[in-house]
């Protein structure tokens, strides 16, 4: 039973024919789209690389481009550093661990919506509890409706908040696997705390740490709920990234050229990012497939 | 491995802090949900009182709809996970068991496809949806979702029947059983733990989508998470109480849900990330 018959590319069509109807051929003819003048009640019409070429000159898109450079490393560093934390305080002694990993993982069962309603009801002006705390020992609001950076470092919490769950998950599943024996060796040798931690566990769970930056590096770009939900990119489109800038140029200034322009541009960025883990991924499984 | 009295303190201290980072925003939500209305931004607030179900009833009376939105998140989410886990295991199952070029191309595809940015597919999918007249329908939503899981949940089932002994197959193959039989009576009961682990990442996606829920959706198929954002927005200022009472009604089943399938959410992430 070891060559595939008809009934078996039958079973694996369903899969493959839902990635190429809804995946693959749009990604496909986004290129496409990004080369056309394509608006509302107007039959699209070929215009070559205006679209990019717009793009390029367009003030809001550098801005929205900057933000998203800054916010996506913020996020993911600050993921690593926390969920990283996390893992090791979980994975050594903690009371009640299984309460506390549950509790951990809670906000990754909480929708983006209802991330931004938590955190605008705490930074209401005046009378939210984090700026009334602020006022209180005397010092300035958060006003993320005024300033720009302002609202993106906010936006950068509720991102962490969100996803740090997935980061520290991956860690400490890496964690757990590195033999209680090296530990002890590396102990019976003279080390301390920050040495077997140096060198034993970071050593061990850096393919874990790798494979969590990468994921988190790929979908933190899409980040567009937390900063349309608080400022809508404003104030004058100073807040945007890049997903916010497609949104807008796509859905409100029914410009689908230009957005399709911006949306290729982040796949080629998501997959040049993604190179070197697809190309180990591809060596691996043309290996194993022999 | 027990440490000193102060180690574990101070370990204990971190965790109390860790856990309280994590779910105040969560509890707040839930609590002030309950809470009479010109008490919900008291300062410093409180955790006592006596318990109202006021903005309930007001979300009730205000926003009627809501409660059909829920249920449009229900149906697109049990959509979702089923067209998911059924297509999953069906691709998880000949990619466990056989090796081709064209099996290494089409696994090879699904790492790939993971990769891209969502949210550039709604392009060229708009003027495609309205023309195949599916726009603001469950079964554009549940395909949407499933599509964009069908490769993390093939892959978890992958790894999960890889570990089913080819013997067991074989044997029931030599006593008659086809194929099918071989798959409903044999991988599927044995996979049980692959089907949940590969369930729970397209459940919460499919629960709490937004992105895809604003594009295409207007009325008849809106999701509850999509409302919310609307209650938060309406110009006339915010009702908060109201607000917080269609927060917790999305967010407790979904929170419970997840604490409760904490370990396939584990054995999901290992057998779809890390191994890969």
């Amino acid at each position: 039973m070891h060559r595939l018959r008809p009934a078996h590319y039958l079973m694996i069509a369903p899969a493959q024919l839902m990635l190429a109807a809804v995946i693959v051929l749009p990604a496909i003819s986004l290129l496409w789209l990004s080369l056309e003048r394509y608006t509302y009640g107007r039959a699209p019409e070929f215009v070559g690389l205006a679209n990019y070429l717009f793009i390029l000159g367009d003030r809001a898109f550098w801005r929205a481009s900057f933000n998203t450079f800054v916010v996506v490393n913020i996020v993911v560093y600050g993921e690593l550093l926390l969920g990283l934390g996390l893992a090791l305080l979980v994975a050594g002694w903690v009371p009640f661990r299984r309460l506390v990993v549950s509790a951990l993982l809670a906000p990754y069962a909480i929708t983006e919506v209802s991330a931004v309603v938590m955190w605008r009801y705490m930074l209401e002006p005046d009378i939210g509890m984090i700026n009334y705390a602020l006022m209180a020992i005397g010092l300035d609001q958060i006003d993320y409706g005024g300033d720009p950076v302002t609202a993106l470092g906010v936006a950068a919490a509720m991102a962490i908040w969100m996803h740090t769950p997935f980061t520290f998950l991956i860690l400490y599943a890496a964690l757990l696997t590195v033999p209680v024996e090296l530990v002890e060796a590396a102990k019976v040798d003279g080390a301390g705390a920050w040495q077997v931690f140096r060198h034993v566990k970071f050593r061990l769970i850096v393919p874990a740490i790798l494979i969590a930056l990468l994921f988190r590096y790929i979908t933190a770009m899409r980040l567009f709920a937390e900063i349309w939900l608080l400022t809508e990119g404003g104030p004058a489109r100073m807040t945007e990234v890049l997903a916010v800038y497609l949104y807008r140029q796509a859905f409100k200034y029914h410009e689908f050229g230009v957005a399709a322009a911006t949306g290729f541009a982040m796949l080629v960025l998501s997959l040049a990012i993604a190179m070197p883990y697809l190309v180990q991924m591809y060596r691996r499984m043309v290996r194993d497939a022999v | 491995m027990r440490s000193s009295l102060a180690a574990q303190a101070v370990r204990a201290l971190l965790a109390a802090l860790a856990v309280v980072w994590s779910m105040f925003p969560i509890l707040l939500v839930v609590l002030s949900s309950f809470k009479e209305g010109h008490r919900i931004f008291e300062t410093p607030p409180s955790f006592v009182f006596s318990p109202t179900l006021e903005h309930y009833v007001r979300l009730w009376e205000k926003w009627p709809d809501f409660f059909s939105n829920m249920a449009n998140s229900l149906i697109v989410t049990i959509g979702a996970t089923l067209l998911t886990v059924a297509t999953a295991t069906l691709g998880g199952y000949v990619h466990a068991r056989y090796r081709s070029r064209l099996l290494t191309g089409t696994a090879f595809m699904m790492i790939v496809v993971r990769m891209l940015p969502p949210i550039v597919v709604t392009l060229p999918l708009f003027p495609a949806v309205n023309w195949l007249r599916i726009h603001d329908t469950h079964l554009l939503l549940v395909v949407i979702y499933a599509t964009f899981f069908v490769s993390l949940a093939t892959w978890i089932m992958k790894a999960f029947i890889e570990r089913i002994p080819r013997e067991l197959e074989e044997a029931a193959f030599v006593d008659g059983a086809g194929l099918r039989q071989i798959l409903l009576r044999v991988i599927l009961p044995l996979s049980a733990n692959g089907v949940f682990a590969a369930s729970v990442f397209v459940l919460v996606y499919s629960w709490n989508e937004y992105f895809f829920a604003l594009i295409f959706t207007t009325r008849s198929a809106k999701t509850a998470p999509l409302v919310i954002s609307e209650i938060l927005s309406t110009v006339e200022g915010v009702d908060w109480g109201l607000l917080f009472a269609a927060a917790t009604l999305q967010l407790l089943p979904i929170v419970v849900f997840v604490v409760a399938a904490q370990r396939y959410v584990v054995a999901g992430l290992a057998a779809g990330s890390v191994k890969g």
